[in-house]
């Protein structure tokens, strides 16, 4: 015999309005979207907070290891720094004269001079547990001024190479998808002198080579291996003229229309500890951003 | 049994962390182990059919928040490797060796064909192994080497990990 309450129906009937009312909300906001992205983000937020525990506990012992190695290393630099400061002081001489000329040169080419991008400097914090995913997690979040679809840059050996997009920002983390992740597609061209553009995607790996698809046949014999490849900016995203690869092969397919080449990263991904995110506005030179810490202030790219 | 699936779930999401921050430094060819999925594999063949595939949800979601996969993508892969373990419990002695090293292969590759089923429901946005390709059959000889080890490491949690059920 079910329970009965004063108002009647068993408690199975009583069950029935609560489920519906879950099941409608359920209907609403699969069919509305309107949670998209929300508990991603907030999941980032609480879990990103442990995983830079863990990655700050990491990071004490293995700088405490490599202190030691750094110590000894630093004794020979130095060595090697003094003699070079001796040079550079003599180099110091010419740089004004070559500033000059600089200047006079890009007001000859009537360039923009006014237009930087701004840049948060990140550390990178953790990778993806797994290895089927290629996420980057990084200490910098909302917090910080990084927002979602912001390009993501590095530099490695004194070149400045393209890393990814931000996809999700937590408060005080967020999460980038590398280049070489095969959702990741980048509108680039040829530095060379064809400027010939394609579109470049990752195959998965960080040991794999990029690929650069939908290249005009016709220019293939104007392709050189280790010619550069650089970003558009055409995409809302990514900016202008940020390296993306080097030319290592070139595919050529009788039956196909275009050509594809295959680059290789001009990042070393398993060295990368630091990068910047870009901000997406440009502002005049004279309006530092808040945001940005004053080390990385100045560093913007002029065209 | 409750208290077996939180220390459980909280034991594989540290595991998480842990190959998240600190793995990156033993990785072969670019390929980490999955220490958590071979954890999993022993809590779900000790316990059975209930803590296994909980504990296998609850941290495969946590991880779905840290990485770029989509929400419930890990939940349902350690569920279903979970699921498959703990149907085979108490089927074996587990020995110090070739058991570990085969429930850690054959635990891989269970968590390649469930990402592969996913990915023939809901397409491109769930990423496969490629069968051909060397990451899972790194990642596969690299949970079955682990495997005996983390297994001869567990036993002594067994009375925080397993039920008495489990124990019996």
């Amino acid at each position: 015999m079910p329970d009965q309450n004063p108002r009647g129906g068993s408690r199975g009937h009583r069950a029935i309005a609560p489920i519906l009312l879950a099941a409608s909300l359920l209907c609403l906001i699969v069919s509305t979207r309107s949670l998209e992205g929300v508990p991603e983000s907030l999941g980032l937020t609480v879990f990103g907070f442990f995983q830079r525990g863990f990655a700050a506990v990491g990071g004490f012992f293995s700088d405490s290891v490599a202190s030691i190695a750094e110590l000894q290393r630093l004794r020979e630099n130095y060595r090697e720094l003094s003699a070079e400061l001796e040079r550079y002081t003599n180099m110091e001489r010419g740089i004004a004269d070559l500033r000059e000329e600089n200047k006079r040169l890009k007001e000859q080419l009537d360039l923009s001079q006014d237009i930087s991008y701004q840049r948060i400097a990140a550390r990178i914090i953790a990778k993806d547990p797994e290895n089927l995913y290629s996420t980057i997690t990084i200490d910098k979040g909302f917090g910080e001024g990084i927002r979602k679809n912001m390009a993501v840059i590095a530099f490695q050996d004194g070149m400045e190479g393209l890393v990814g997009r931000v996809v999700e920002v937590g408060q005080g983390t967020s999460k980038i998808v590398p280049i070489y992740d095969t959702r990741s597609f980048v509108a680039s061209r040829l530095s060379g002198g064809s400027r010939t553009e394609g579109l470049v995607g990752g195959q998965g790996s960080p040991d794999d080579p990029l690929l650069m698809r939908f290249v005009k046949k016709r220019v293939k014999d104007e392709i050189q291996f280790g010619d550069l490849v650089v970003t558009t900016g055409f995409e809302s995203v990514y900016p202008e003229e940020v390296a993306v690869g080097r030319v290592r092969k070139v595919r050529v397919l009788d039956y196909q229309t275009s050509i594809d080449i295959e680059l290789d990263p001009v990042l070393d991904f398993s060295r990368l500890e630091y990068v910047f995110v870009v901000k997406a506005q440009t502002v005049p030179d004279s309006q530092p951003d808040a945001t940005i810490p004053a080390t990385v202030q100045g560093e913007g790219k002029q065209p | 049994m409750i208290r077996s699936v939180m220390l459980s779930t909280i034991f594989l999401v540290v595991c998480d962390f842990v190959q998240s921050t600190w793995l990156g430094g033993i990785a072969i060819f670019g390929v980490v182990p999955d220490i958590s999925l071979v954890v999993l594999i022993w809590v779900s063949y000790k316990n059975g059919l209930v803590e296994g595939p909980a504990a296998g949800f609850l941290s495969g979601l946590v991880e779905d928040f840290l990485s770029a996969s989509p929400l419930g993508f890990h939940a349902f892969v350690k569920t279903t490797v979970a699921t498959l373990m703990a149907l085979l419990h108490g089927s074996f002695f587990i020995d110090r060796l070739v058991l570990p090293i085969l429930f850690g292969i054959a635990g891989t590759l269970a968590k390649a064909i469930a990402a592969f089923a996913l990915h023939l429901v809901f397409g491109s946005v769930i990423h496969v192994y490629a069968i051909l390709e060397r990451t899972l059959w790194i990642e596969a000889a690299y949970n079955g080497l682990i495997a005996p080890i983390v297994f001869l490491a567990l036993t002594p949690l067994s009375r925080f990990l397993v039920t008495e059920r489990g124990r019996g």
